[in-house]
């Protein structure tokens, strides 16, 4: 549907560096990437905004890389919409139907069909200005899909809404894709790129590091940009030996055991913080490590919590867990590292 | 009321004394002319021909030149390219020249020797002592009214609306105006004035340039030369009067227009 061929392009210091992606058609991809990574850019170079210094996109297997913006059925929704300020909401809806010079009452029908599917039927005579973030994504997406693109492309759709519309926006999203749109969508956000994604690529620095279902993304992470992407923040670097089927994992403080599984001799070990356990009494397994808390902060399902023991820590507990064991910063504790849950890269 | 601290009367002092530098001449020459010698003077055909011809002038000059002017400040406005600071001082360059000076320059380029002159030689014109000639004259000392004016407009529409409009199907000539032009009406608007406004009122380079036929600040220079300040000052108090009027009148029409246009785009079609 979309693919784009070792795409480059630089802006001063910054550079997109040999991007190759496909995305299939009905697919929701998402583009994961912290702000700077180049995802507005691709997104610029798909829409034709920008021309790539080198490379291809192709749409539906047609070289589009020197086709006119105007020509290229890719329809951008931008990060802050650009809604016409001096229009209302029907004839921004209508204006690329005018455009094409459509009859007016096929523009009035397709205009009133388009702003019932996204609720915005009773805001077609309001001014712009007057909208909230919400109705004016609304409009911004009505906009760009009464033109039937072959491919929707959204810049940070929700980092201009309030956190309590997101689900709308959602569901908007995922009902749009249903329907049979293919959309591309980048964000910053983890989160957003989980409940919404079919496949989901991470940038960084101008280069995409991984592509794949979220599942397979977030859970064999290439490299460590990614995984902290997946919200893993407990990373060492660690010697690894192996004695028959057990494998050991030197990180200069602590020796790990972990699932023998033909690692080299160096690498990084990774585990997520919601999989390490906690407890006040020591646990009779293999990887238990006793640590003294150094901060406690309340987190979005309960508490984080940073542990020392010469590695750090970080671990996710649940509120009832933090009051059952009465913790406290300064208090010693005992972390389980489960074998199962490591993972080395 | 607040009670108002030494500053603030030192400002309103000030203030009130440049509002009575501007205005104390003007009413001097009200309060110095008879209603009788007003009157003749309005009917005078001289004067009258004078006036109109100014105005005329100045309005078409400000309109021809705007097809020009308004598409050069959006490039202005968007692209940046080597020597674009060059062609800025270009642009505003007449306004700091001495206007007879500007008259001078502008002699060399329409007159039979010059090259505009020439060409229009060919096709039998006499730019010199020609209403045309007076139009490149108020053209050349206030065009940069009307760039700068437009050129600031043209900035102050995001860039992200124009990529819109194009990603919605629009070509660059469509996107221009219908939505790089309408949002920059006021701003366009107000150069237009200034330009007018500024060629009508030119003297210096339309003197070189035409003596005759005699635009209003030519005739009042004439009479005060002839006759003196008295007979002078009739002809000044009407021009003043007829472009005071115009300029409220131009005001009246822009703001209806930016209503309307603001009216075209609410809701008429909805309750269709």
């Amino acid at each position: 549907m979309l693919r784009l061929e070792h795409i480059s392009k630089t802006y001063g210091d910054f550079k997109l560096r040999d991007i190759d992606l496909e995305i299939s058609k009905g697919e929701y991809f998402v583009l994961l990437g912290r702000s700077g990574a180049g995802k507005s850019q691709l997104l610029e170079l798909i829409a034709g905004l920008r021309r790539p210094d080198s490379g291809s996109i192709f749409l539906n297997g047609q070289n589009i890389t020197s086709e006119k913006i105007q020509h290229r059925k890719t329809g951008i929704v931008f990060q802050d919409f650009a809604i016409f300020p001096h229009l209302d909401v029907y004839n921004n809806i209508a204006y690329s139907l005018k455009i094409k010079k459509l009859p007016k009452d096929e523009t009035d029908r397709k205009v009133r069909e388009m702003a019932a599917s996204v609720n915005i039927t009773h805001l077609l005579g309001r001014k712009p200005g007057g909208l909230s973030g919400g109705e004016r994504q609304r409009l911004a997406v009505a906009r760009t899909l009464v033109t039937s693109p072959d491919i929707i492309l959204l810049d940070e759709p929700m980092a201009s809404i309030d956190t309590a519309l997101r689900d709308d926006v959602r569901r908007l999203l995922r009902k749009i894709n249903s329907s049979g749109m293919t959309i591309m969508h980048v964000t910053h956000d983890y989160q957003e790129a989980v409940r919404l994604a079919h496949r989901v690529g991470v940038i960084h620095n101008g280069k995409i590091m991984q592509t794949g279902e979220p599942d397979e993304v977030f859970s064999k992470p290439v490299n460590k940009f990614v995984a902290r992407f997946a919200g893993i923040r407990n990373f060492y670097r660690v010697k690894i030996s192996c004695d028959k089927d057990k494998c050991y994992a030197r990180s200069g403080h602590h020796t790990y055991n972990v699932a023998s599984n033909g690692y080299g001799n160096e690498g990084l070990m990774m585990i997520r913080s919601d999989a390490v356990e906690l407890s006040t009494e020591e646990f009779r397994e293999h990887n238990c490590i006793r640590a003294r808390i150094t901060e406690m902060n309340r987190a979005e399902t309960g508490y984080e919590l940073y542990l020392e023991s010469g590695d750090k820590y970080h671990v996710l507990l649940k509120t009832k867990d933090v009051q059952k064991y009465d913790l406290r910063t300064g208090q010693f504790v005992f972390l389980l590292l489960p074998p199962g849950e490591i993972r080395i890269i | 009321m607040d009670k108002r601290s030494l500053f603030h009367w030192v400002i309103l002092l000030l203030s009130s004394l440049v509002l009575l530098f501007i205005l104390a001449p003007l009413l001097g020459m009200v309060f110095d002319t008879s209603a009788g010698e007003f009157f003749e003077t309005v009917k005078d055909d001289e004067v009258q021909a004078s006036v109109w011809l100014t105005l005329s002038v100045a309005f078409l000059a400000t309109l021809v030149f705007s097809f020009f002017a308004i598409p050069f400040a959006w490039l202005m406005a968007r692209y940046n390219f080597p020597g674009k600071r060059i062609v800025q001082g270009l642009v505003d360059l007449p306004v700091v020249l001495p206007h007879s000076a500007a008259g001078i320059a502008l002699l060399g380029f329409i007159s039979r020797d010059g090259l505009l002159g020439r060409a229009a030689d060919t096709v039998g014109l006499n730019l010199v002592g020609n209403p045309v000639g007076i139009a490149f004259a108020m053209a050349f000392v206030s065009l940069s009214f009307l760039i700068n004016a437009s050129r600031d407009g043209f900035a102050a529409v995001p860039v992200r609306l124009e990529k819109a409009a194009m990603n919605l199907g629009a070509s660059p000539l469509k996107m221009f105006f219908t939505v790089s032009l309408p949002l920059t009406w006021r701003n366009i608007a107000s150069g237009f004035v200034m330009m007018f406004a500024r060629g009508m009122s030119e003297f210096g380079a339309i003197v070189i340039i035409a003596y005759h036929p005699m635009t209003a600040p030519v005739l009042i220079y004439e009479r005060f030369n002839q006759f003196g300040l008295s007979y002078a000052r009739p002809a000044s108090l009407f021009f003043i009067l007829v472009a005071l009027v115009i300029f409220i009148l131009i005001r009246l029409i822009s703001n209806r227009t930016n209503n309307s246009l603001q009216k075209r785009s609410t809701g008429q079609k909805v309750n269709a």
